[in-house]
């Protein structure tokens, strides 16, 4: 049986703005999915809230749309249960930095096997126009009338700093590049975060014109095991990086929980039952 | 040692307490897995404060020849480490109760009528091992010799709960018992109670905490999937989980917050396992919006709330019934959900099973409200009969399925979708009882968009006004079926129909009420007592007819407001005398039957049946 892209879309039409980068994002990872052959029924797909949260509306998929910052550790249950599925989080720089900025740490020190997108337009686009955690410092917004005084924050070197297996940034001007990250990102065993710049077309802040003329790929013999040096050029803001910054193997979470089921000392569970009341005789 | 035959006059309580940190709980706990090796019923009761060390800890333990309701009232058997445990205590020692007590460490008032014996616990402990820790293990060998328990069964129980520290710590904990055990040959101690018999003798049954029976009743659900953060008095159902989780091919993780916790749940419910969290009143809070989450998105979770002291922090470590008003009605929206309150630590297992049965067969989240009291209460519960547990599969499901009990219990699994629906798959599918066909991700045309977002059918967004009435119809519809479902379940009351007191209970409070029930009716005044497992939604009729035949209701309930008595006076428009009780501590038989008798005395004489 043969897919075409048209199999990972849903009956609904996206309600992004014309222009918007989120198209771009959309666009890139049906194409991953499409690379990767994966079937529709194996993906599970959740966001948050804000203009990037909608995206689960859009595929042909399990998918959950939830609530404000809380798609990393709903994405990391579903994994947990169902290591077969394919598992992908998406949220914005509201979600993820802000709100649900704690959870990312802990699906890194785990390494849940998923694929977090972070979709960073550095303004919140859905309530109309509000600063968020990376609005550049002075940006005028609604919330910040005279002028954003909050350092803007760098997640890049975070990421790294809190081991999380697969770093990597994109933009959404850069389709191809994007779909590349993205499906490596995907095939990659344990959590993986893409942080994909997206320009607002609304609340222009990071307009796509400015965004072109800062980014740079990272060079070809960028070391992709060593976390200083991921770092260093995450912190990069002249050129603005993109590409892989960091990338390693170890152990997953479903490695871990599949080896406790496996330990279990040598019982076997045939008959499940049996190890119930084997398990309540223990307490007699 | 001899064994002798059971006797069917044997009743009484032991009271160990003492410094937190000094032993207390594992001496007072060695104790009644010892006494529960026997023919005997065992019930603890355990209190101690939030911190590590210092501060007061008990153990309370009721042996009896019989079912246990509630903790009891005066103590037969004190033991005091130190001069709280004894103050404390002192006036509840029943006349011809003993006092064992350190003396270097307590000073007493001999009163003529009790039998004192002091055991210098910290010197012994020294002398035989150096140190004072091991005092808790020469007190509970004492107390072994005073109830002739089988010393081999003592050296097996400490050797288990100590066996994982380093030998030498073995080693003096062996010593410790053997001094213990001079002691008792010393005292020349009248045995009263004789507490002997083999190791095994007793195989029916098993000594659970009512948090290890709610761990215990989600896998016998078929429940495999837990995520939790740790919060006092509800860990231990989350540690027995993640321990047996593995054992039966499940899951259990560790989250970073309650959030993470209830989220983690959600995605595995969505991913079509049966899955569970437990926490207490703040993490419940916490919990909020990801609850209403899985009642707009119909996915099936349990949550365990073991109640503690609150507000906020308030008292992590002791009992409270006061998040029922959170439970019932605490969150923002018109949300659907289900409230359990298990009566008894046995309970906690069957109204756990009950809780996966309801969530999975009407897709709502399921509450069970448990508290402190009986999360860590011990007692010897009966060992369910497997054969009587049977999975049924979703096709052949019949409307009920039967409350869960010792005698029937029937596993419910979630219906899905046939595959001519799967050909254009409605998830939230209009159907009369509102509960629509879910399917497991993996099925081929089963996909589908879960959104919080007002949605329709399908699952698209859509916030019109038809389809916002009609979805939250939809889910309430379930909240109405269920409803007329628990009517069709044998009414929850008990005691004579002729009665014209009333007393309704919830939770945990069930022996207390029960034994003062059995007090009054020794007295002649005759009363019913209803004890609703299912507290939302209410059976109405069966209520509306148990309060219909009565002159004066009491609501008993350990809180300051009368949360639940607010929610039956709401609802019935009735005017209860409103029993309440905030210290953190369990309501007693004595309290609950002083105010029996208080109505009884103001209730015309002629409702008053006089033996």
């Amino acid at each position: 049986m043969s897919r075409t892209l048209q199999d990972y879309k849903s009956s609904v039409k996206p309600i992004w703005c014309p222009g918007c980068g989120n198209y771009g994002v959309f666009k890139a990872i049906q194409q991953a999915f499409f690379d990767l052959d994966l079937a529709p029924e194996n993906i599970a797909m959740v966001s948050g809230i804000g203009c990037s949260g909608r995206i689960s509306h859009f595929f042909n998929a399990y998918s959950l749309h939830g609530t404000h910052g809380r798609a990393v550790p709903t994405a990391l249950g579903i994994k947990a249960a169902r290591p077969d599925l394919h598992v992908l989080a998406v949220g914005g720089d509201g979600d993820g930095l802000s709100i649900g900025g704690g959870h990312i740490s802990h699906a890194a020190r785990k390494n849940a096997d998923f694929t977090y997108i972070l979709l960073d337009n550095e303004i919140y686009g859905l309530t109309k126009g509000q600063a968020s955690p990376t609005t550049p410092l002075d940006v005028r917004t609604k919330t910040s009338p005279y002028g954003v005084y909050e350092s803007p924050m760098d997640a890049i070197p975070v990421f790294v700093a809190y081991e999380a297996s697969f770093v990597a940034r994109t933009s959404a001007i850069q389709v191809p590049e994007m779909t590349e990250v993205i499906r490596r990102a995907i095939a990659h065993k344990g959590f993986s975060i893409v942080y994909v710049l997206t320009p607002c077309v609304t609340y222009p802040v990071l307009d796509a014109k400015t965004l072109k003329s800062k980014i740079s790929p990272l060079p070809a013999d960028h070391p992709r095991g060593d976390r200083l040096k991921a770092i260093e050029r995450g912190y990069s803001t002249d050129p603005v990086f993109t590409g892989v910054f960091y990338e390693i193997d170890k152990p997953t979470l479903g490695d871990h929980l599949e080896e406790q089921i496996r330990g279990r000392g040598g019982d076997q569970v045939e008959d499940e039952l049996e190890m119930i009341k084997k398990l309540l005789y223990g307490y007699t | 040692m001899d064994k002798r035959p059971f006797r069917s006059d044997v009743d009484f309580v032991v009271r160990i307490g003492g410094e937190a940190g000094e032993g207390v709980i594992s001496c007072g706990e060695l104790f009644a897995q010892a006494a529960a090796r026997t023919e005997y019923h065992v019930f603890t009761y355990i209190t101690y404060p939030a911190e590590i060390r210092g501060g007061f800890s008990m153990v309370q333990v009721r042996i009896r020849d019989w079912t246990i309701y509630s903790m009891g009232n005066e103590i037969d058997y004190l033991v005091a480490f130190n001069q709280e445990a004894y103050d404390r205590a002192a006036a509840s020692l029943k006349k011809g109760g003993m006092l064992i007590y350190d003396p270097d460490a307590v000073t007493v008032h001999e009163a003529p009528d009790s039998v004192f014996h002091p055991i210098p616990l910290n010197r012994i402990a020294r002398e035989t091992t150096g140190g004072t820790q091991a005092k808790n293990v020469v007190a509970l060998r004492a107390l072994g010799h005073l109830f002739d328990i089988n010393p081999e069964t003592l050296k097996k129980l400490v050797r288990d709960r100590f066996g994982k520290k380093a030998a030498d710590v073995i080693e003096k904990n062996i010593k410790a018992l053997d001094a213990g055990y001079a002691i008792g040959q010393k005292s020349g101690w009248d045995r009263r109670f004789h507490l002997s018999s083999e190791l095994e003798a007793k195989t029916r049954y098993m000594m659970l905490s009512g948090n290890e029976a709610v761990a215990l009743g989600a896998i016998a659900a078929g429940c495999r999937f837990v995520a939790g953060y740790p919060i006092t008095p509800a860990t231990a159902v989350f540690e027995t989980l993640c321990k047996l989780m593995p054992r039966v091919g499940g899951r259990a993780v560790q989250m970073e917050d309650e959030i993470a916790s209830i989220s983690a749940i959600i995605g595995a419910s969505f991913g079509g396992e049966k899955v569970i969290t437990a926490t207490s009143g703040p993490g419940l809070q916490l919990m909020g919006e990801q609850l209403n989450l899985a009642a707009m998105t119909e996915l099936p979770i349990v949550i365990v709330d073991v109640q503690r002291g609150g507000p906020s922090t308030g008292l992590p470590t002791k009992t409270e019934q006061s998040d029922l008003n959170f439970a019932v009605h605490g969150l923002t929206g018109d949300s659907p959900r289900v409230v359990l309150a298990p009566a008894t630590v046995e309970d906690c297992f069957y109204q756990t099973m009950r809780a996966f049965n309801i969530s999975e067969r009407f897709q709502v989240p399921v509450i069970i409200l448990s508290d402190q009291s009986i999360g860590f209460r011990r007692a010897t519960v009966r060992l369910p009969d497997f054969d009587q547990i049977r999975e049924i599969e979703w096709r052949n499901i019949t409307d009920s399925p039967v409350i869960p009990s010792a005698t029937k219990t029937e596993l419910a699994s979630r219906i899905e979708p046939t595959s001519e629906e799967l050909g254009n798959y409605l998830r939230f599918r209009y159907t009369p009882d509102g509960v629509s066909p879910i399917t497991r991700p993996g099925t081929p045309g089963g996909q589908y968009l879960a959104t919080g977002l007002e949605h329709t059918e399908k699952g698209t967004p859509d916030y019109s006004p038809e389809v916002h009435h009609k979805m939250t119809t939809k889910r309430f519809r379930k909240l109405e079926v269920l409803s007329s479902l628990f009517e069709k379940n044998p009414p929850e009351y008990y005691g004579s129909r002729d009665a014209k007191i009333g007393v309704i209970g919830w939770g945990s409070t069930e022996g207390a009420i029960r034994e003062a029930r059995y007090m009054a009716e020794k007295e002649g005044v005759l009363v019913r007592h209803l004890h609703p497992k299912v507290i939302s939604p209410l059976p109405d009729r069966q209520i509306r007819y148990f309060l219909a035949e009565l002159k004066h209701v009491l609501i008993v309930e350990e809180n300051f407001t009368g949360q639940f008595a607010h929610f039956i006076s709401g609802k019935f428009g009735i005017r209860p005398i409103e029993v309440h009780k905030c210290q953190g501590l369990p309501i007693t038989s004595r309290e609950v039957y002083a105010s029996i008798m208080k109505v009884a005395r103001i209730t015309d004489e002629q409702n008053i049946t006089r033996l």
